[in-house]
């Protein structure tokens, strides 16, 4: 389904395991009684809108993820599993690009892809499906994810960390070693150290850290007003070796996995790829980087 | 009510003042609302450290390594000490206590304020007093050393609660967030008048940037603290946030923390230092929200001594 392209790069892939991680479709969820349904936004003014989790028919990689009446939502369908530690397993073995097999419901046999992780407060893994595929779908549906892509590593740049990658993306995302040794990085654009919010301190290798809109001019000034759900992006100054953290000269790459929120220190949700924190990333900035093209990814 | 309310322990009687009502260092005689504020009480019980099997906090190269430093009684790290330097993790200076029921917990977080009052309830050190210096996943209290030395894991100790709804006459667009009756009579702030209007001027130790403010972005600024992000070592020792101490008060331009901790240009949010440096990612010392607005009404003005040792009359700092 995606094309091939002939890089420079060299990878351990042949060495890595695929492995089932399985989860079932997410239902939406609000705190219990006294039933307050609000969050408030960053002038505390009260909202109750559609959140993560769930089937989303009408939201898909691709679309904007601006303009949406909704707080951080997922594209296509969220998945999750009961079992604490058993999420655990599915949020970090998860890759972005590995392919996701529906395994019971009228949907059973189903295929789809990999685009996004959610963090802290859901826990979720977010994957692309055909629309007409959806509607097919139920709460609770059982979907197995062939994992594959923890473990990969670049041979010729061992200070570039690869996180919920898989081969497919790494392989589809056109990258190449400059003649710097840097490794080349198409990107729709760079996030400032200023606008990265929620996320920050926390683990890089599964969930996503937010960029920050509340300040519309801010994030116009950086160039990001426009971006798609399933953008590439580069988070700068950041390192996400270990935990998403402010480092000059680091560079992180990420997928935007979630649409905006009304919420103070949330936006899209990146999904972090990639993260070099002595700066062996050349992010290069190309119109229209989005994993939907890069998969060839069907409405 | 008045200033003072009289408590009885193991038939012991203590009369404890609930509040400074002397104004304190605060020279500008500022108009609250604090006649009607209201005082309850909170508990909570001294917490044992905890970690998960085995134990490793990975610092940002990712050694792993096994720090103390949250809950418990820290008997060597109180305000007005470093907050860099530690052998530590998220060193909470003096005591840490929680509740174990959730909503009794959830309680004593957003009730508490920096300044109140608390008494030892339980214990070899019952009826020992100390003032609220933070909050952390915890809350933590100040006791003397002293009273440290009696204090036991599981000991109870209570919050005279004194300082939510407390506003500012002249700033309605200022929010105070935990900040008691006590501590805002101890800065000693000032209304100045500019071309721009009123605005109210605060002594800090220092300035941070706010692309250096991480953990706790994805939490309300009701709950705890957020972390400065001090991985960049290099960047805390050029804009000397690694002087910062304990208890320090500082300022984070262009952040608005009034419902939730983020980025917005011209607000201003005045925080306190609650809690020690991290080897982690995206972590450092905690920056506990006490002042802030979205509006560009707060000045700061730089003061080595802008410290609640100073201002609550806990220690002597130098």
């Amino acid at each position: 389904m995606n094309k091939t392209i002939q890089t420079n790069i060299r990878t351990n892939s042949d060495k890595l395991v695929s492995v089932s991680v399985m989860g079932q479709i997410a239902s939406p969820g609000f705190a219990g009684l006294p039933a307050v349904p609000y969050q408030l936004d960053s002038r505390g003014q009260p909202f109750l809108l559609p959140t993560f989790g769930g089937i989303v028919y009408n939201v898909s990689i691709g679309d904007s993820a601006y303009g949406w009446l909704a707080d951080c939502i997922h594209p296509g369908v969220s998945i999750s599993l009961k079992d604490e530690n058993g999420n655990r397993g599915l949020n970090l073995f998860a890759c972005v690009g590995n392919v996701a097999v529906v395994m019971s419901g009228d949907a059973k046999g189903v295929r789809g892809v990999v685009t996004g992780k959610s963090g802290r407060f859901s826990e979720h893994v977010i994957i692309h499906f055909a629309k007409a595929d959806r509607e097919k779908m139920a709460i609770g549906d059982k979907i197995v994810i062939r994992s594959m892509g923890v473990g990969m590593d670049l041979s010729d740049h061992p200070t570039v960390m690869l996180k919920s990658c898989s081969p497919e993306l790494l392989n589809g995302l056109e990258v190449n070693s400059n003649s710097d040794g840097k490794l080349n990085v198409p990107v729709v654009g760079v996030v400032p150290p200023h606008l990265i919010g929620a996320g920050a301190g926390l683990t890089s290798e599964g969930g996503s850290v937010h960029i920050q809109t509340v300040d519309k001019a801010a994030l116009a000034e950086a160039g990001l007003d426009q971006l798609r759900l399933g953008d590439v992006v580069a988070l700068a100054d950041t390192d996400s070796s270990w935990n998403h953290g402010y480092l000059r000269g680091a560079i992180g790459i990420g997928v935007i996995g979630q649409g905006d929120s009304p919420r103070s220190g949330y936006g899209p949700g990146v999904t972090l790829l990639m993260t070099s924190m002595s700066g062996g990333i050349n992010p290069v900035v190309t119109p229209g980087v989005n994993v939907k093209e890069v998969f060839g990814l069907q409405d | 009510m008045g200033d003072k309310v009289t408590l009885c322990y193991a038939g012991v009687k203590k009369v404890v003042k609930i509040a400074f009502f002397d104004k304190g260092k605060n020279i500008m005689n500022l108009a609250t609302n604090e006649a009607q504020l209201v005082a309850m009480a909170v508990m909570g019980n001294i917490s044992q450290p905890s970690l998960r099997y085995p134990g490793y906090t990975l610092d940002m190269n990712g050694i792993g390594r096994v720090w103390p430093g949250m809950s418990g009684v820290v008997y060597n790290a109180r305000v007005g000490d470093p907050a860099f330097g530690w052998a530590g993790d998220h060193v909470e200076p003096g005591t840490s206590i929680a509740n174990p029921d959730s909503a009794a917990e959830f309680a004593l977080h957003y009730l508490s304020c920096i300044g109140n009052r608390a008494i030892v309830t339980s214990g070899l050190a019952q009826g020992a007093e100390g003032i609220v210096t933070g909050e952390h996943a915890r809350m933590l209290v100040d006791f003397p050393p002293d009273a440290n030395e009696l204090l036991c894991v599981g000991d109870s100790v209570q919050i005279i609660a004194y300082g939510r709804g407390l506003a500012l006459d002249e700033f309605p667009q200022i929010e105070l967030k935990k900040v008691s009756p006590q501590l805002l009579h101890g800065i000693p702030m000032e209304i100045i008048d500019t071309p721009e209007g009123k605005k109210l001027r605060i002594p800090v130790t220092m300035a941070l940037p706010p692309r250096i403010m991480g953990s706790g972005a994805e939490l309300n600024s009701e709950y705890v603290d957020q972390d400065l992000m001090s991985g960049d070592r290099a960047l805390m020792a050029e804009l000397g946030i690694d002087q910062m101490r304990l208890g320090d008060l500082v300022v984070i331009p262009d952040a608005d923390h009034h419902f939730g901790r983020g980025y917005r240009k011209g607000a201003v949010t005045i925080g306190l230092c609650i809690h020690g440096d991290s080897v982690m990612t995206g972590h450092g010392p905690g920056i506990l929200t006490i002042i802030t607005t979205a509006e560009p009404c707060i000045e700061w003005v730089i003061d080595p001594n802008a410290n609640i040792a100073n201002y609550l009359n806990i220690r002597e700092i130098a």
